[in-house]
């Protein structure tokens, strides 16, 4: 059985949804960034997928390699979003003592 | 195809069946009273190469390692666009080159930026 | 050459933002004798720059020097270039407003650097044509706003940035499914391409594309602050410093309807798609407009009650593009009717949180019972407060009016006639409450006699901002003729 585009694009699926639930169930802010980066992730491997099978014949290498591109700027822009988020939480747990996502109630009508 | 992946399923196979069978094996030595059972606070202790164990796992780890944890970062993504380049330095040309250089330019003035708020210091 | 040219407003405002961080370590080397110069000095560094983009864009039209630029990744057009001058414009205000609130702040390099970063992202997202770029654009202006909105490192603050982060973390990830869907099916980035694809799609890609829309309407409707993405809005304009929250109400709403324009109108412009999004969006504008107001009835923080009002003014924008795809052939009204809502809106919005920036830092709250008898003490405050109020209702003479009638005209000219109702019915339930601050001021009993002076720099930006919400209320056809020039792009 050979492993076709429709596989990867439900792997892909899978993980975005996996990272979508962590991101959304976590109580943890950490654990709720690992959702984030996960669905980044399913997106990559989304790109990389539909670059490796194009969609159609007549694709010039430099429009299926902008795929590839894509992900790189994906990767960059994931660490650099996490670099954020992660001096946020330091930030917030040196006010609050905790990063619990659920414990953030000071804004609320 | 698939039969290249056999290889791998082959190594798979054996990295389940070696740690599997010596916990497997022991336990049925144990059953037949072939092992003896001599329990001893240092041999239930956690392994941890010869060192004694000291507090749990979870603690918390000093802030500072995030600064050098965030540098890392940077400059392991810097790599992440000069590697393409780099490859096709060729097709590249003069423009590539300017524009590789602006962005390590653009980097540089973040470490110097780091460097002058003393998150290089471990103070 | 060309490019760079092209790209000069964007790059002029990212340039200045490294010559400032560069000058802070400069003033740090110089020692403490220079330190009473670095506050002035950085802000000029920032206003400069924003002025020198507004220059160079003027000088774009007067030089005819429009067109692609980076091999397709940036188009600068007539509706670039209108949201260059929105976003440079509103980034001046908000720095002249921000210098008060700078004055006990250790960060002001770090502030002024990353507004100029976020304002270069907002002016990309408006003129790329490329979803790589798009992507990135997305992220610059994101990523500078959550360290902005956590900027006070209170526990309110950085609250505020975590949960704004978080969503938007996740919103872009959305945002970028969709966009890897857009990339497979079309096999390419570049948005003149897809949308050539998809006008020759046929009926076995459909379902796929409306998934990939569907991904990039939630992704890009948490920068567009409508409902059912708005659960940030009011923790987060209430959290955050009050320039940022001005900036953010502003700009970043802008940005999110400029790159949705981009998008929908040209890749996915095509009538058999066209015809979907354009019914999301209306019955999302009749939804954010409903639920935005009737909430904000019941906010007593000023700040939050903005934020629900923003959320259906939002709404309101969203008529606009419900309209461009509700016809066919596709009506720019509807495009030109954004526009022009969108900068009317930074001037009244602007002005209203300069107003609430100069009251509440004088009287210590943001609740609304606080601002009793403001007039009494600051007759000239109360009086541009009330201004801004009555425009955001859309009350004659001002902006708001203007941009009011011309939204609901585009509803009414694209058989959109129940989507004009909900608006009309929504204003009136809008004037309750702005009208109940402006009561409020004007005849409750003031807590103390002491007079509110705004700052020279805060009273500016005021100045500025009113007095522009009334020229445009007065006389709209420059901004009704910039609007519709932009708006051709996608005819």
């Amino acid at each position: 059985m050979a492993i076709e585009l429709e596989h990867y694009l439900i792997l892909g699926a899978l993980l975005f949804s996996i990272g979508l639930y962590m991101a959304l169930a976590k109580r943890n802010f950490v654990g709720v960034l690992m959702g984030i980066e996960m669905m980044f992730n399913a997106v990559n491997l989304t790109f990389i997928a539909f670059s490796r099978f194009p969609r159609f014949a007549d694709m010039t290498d430099a429009e299926r390699l902008s795929g590839h591109v894509f992900v790189i700027f994906v990767i960059t822009v994931a660490a650099a979003e996490a670099a954020v988020a992660l001096a946020l939480a330091m930030l917030v747990y040196r006010n609050r003592e905790t990063i619990d996502v659920d414990r953030m109630d000071l804004l609320k009508w | 195809m698939l039969s290249d992946w056999g290889h791998v399923g082959f190594l798979l196979l054996l990295a389940l069946v070696f740690p599997v069978g010596g916990i497997a094996s022991s336990w049925m030595l144990g059953l037949l009273k072939i092992r003896p059972q001599a329990p001893d606070p240092i041999k239930e202790d956690i392994f941890e190469c010869g060192v004694e164990t000291e507090g749990t796992a979870w603690v918390q780890f000093n802030f500072r390692y995030y600064y050098y944890a965030l540098l890392f970062v940077i400059f392991d993504v810097e790599a992440v666009f000069l590697y393409p380049w780099a490859v096709s330095l060729d097709e590249a040309s003069v423009t590539g080159f300017i524009a590789v250089v602006t962005f390590i330019v653009i980097l540089t003035i973040g470490l110097a930026y780091a460097w002058r708020k003393k998150a290089l210091e471990w103070l | 050459m060309d490019s760079v040219n092209r790209f000069g407003p964007e790059l002029i405002l990212l340039a200045m933002a490294a010559v400032i961080i560069l000058a802070d370590i400069g003033w740090a080397l110089a020692g403490t004798g220079a330190e009473r110069m670095r506050r002035p000095a950085l802000g000029a560094l920032a206003l400069t720059g924003t002025a020198a983009s507004i220059i160079w864009s003027a000088l774009l039209i007067a030089f005819d020097e429009q067109g692609e630029a980076f091999s397709g990744m940036i188009r600068v057009d007539d509706f670039a270039l209108f949201f260059n001058f929105l976003f440079a414009g509103t980034a001046a205000i908000v720095i002249l407003a921000s210098i008060d609130f700078l004055r006990r702040n250790r960060f002001v390099a770090e502030y002024y650097a990353l507004i100029l970063a976020s304002t270069a992202g907002m002016m990309l997202l408006a003129s790329t044509i490329d979803l790589i770029a798009i992507f990135v654009a997305l992220e610059l202006t994101g990523i500078s706003l959550y360290i902005l909105v956590a900027f006070m490192k209170d526990g309110r603050s950085s609250e505020a940035g975590l949960k704004y982060l978080l969503l938007g973390a996740i919103s872009s990830a959305v945002a970028l499914y969709g966009m890897a869907y857009l990339f497979g099916i079309t096999g390419s980035t570049s948005l003149d391409e897809i949308g050539l694809v998809v006008s020759e799609a046929n009926g076995e890609t459909r379902s796929a594309l409306v998934l990939a829309m569907v991904f990039l309407i939630a992704g890009f409707g948490f920068k567009m602050a409508i409902v059912p993405f708005q659960m940030w809005v009011p923790d987060v304009y209430e959290g955050a410093p009050t320039p940022v929250t001005a900036f953010l109400s502003v700009g970043s709403k802008a940005a999110g309807f400029a790159v949705v324009m981009r998008i929908f109108l040209t890749a996915l412009g095509d009538g058999s798609i066209s015809s979907d999004w354009a019914t999301v969006f209306a019955i999302l504008a009749a939804i954010s407009m409903s639920l935005g107001n009737i909430t904000a009835l019941v906010q007593g923080n000023i700040k939050r009650m903005l934020g629900y009002s923003s959320i259906a003014q939002a709404g309101t924008f969203l008529i606009g593009l419900a309209v461009v795809a509700a016809a066919d052939p596709q009506l720019l009204l509807g495009t030109s009717a954004v526009l022009f809502f969108l900068g009317t809106y930074a001037f009244t919005n602007l002005g209203a949180f300069i107003a609430v920036i100069a009251i509440s830092s004088k009287i210590g709250s943001d609740q609304i019972a606080d601002y009793a008898g403001v007039a009494k003490r600051s007759p000239l405050l109360a009086l541009g407060l009330t201004i801004c109020l009555l425009s955001l209702t859309g009350i004659p003479p001002t902006a708001g009016f203007i941009a009011k009638v011309y939204v609901f005209n585009a509803a009414v000219q694209a058989d959109l006639v129940w989507l004009a109702i909900v608006g009309v019915l929504n204003s009136v339930v809008a004037a309750y409450y702005y009208l109940r601050v402006v009561l409020n001021m004007y005849t409750a009993e003031p807590a103390s006699e002491e007079s509110i002076q705004p700052g020279y720099y805060l009273g500016l930006a005021m100045v500025v901002a009113v007095v522009g919400l009334l020229v445009i209320g007065i006389f709209p056809s420059p901004l009704l003729e910039a609007s519709e020039a932009a708006a051709r792009v996608f005819g």
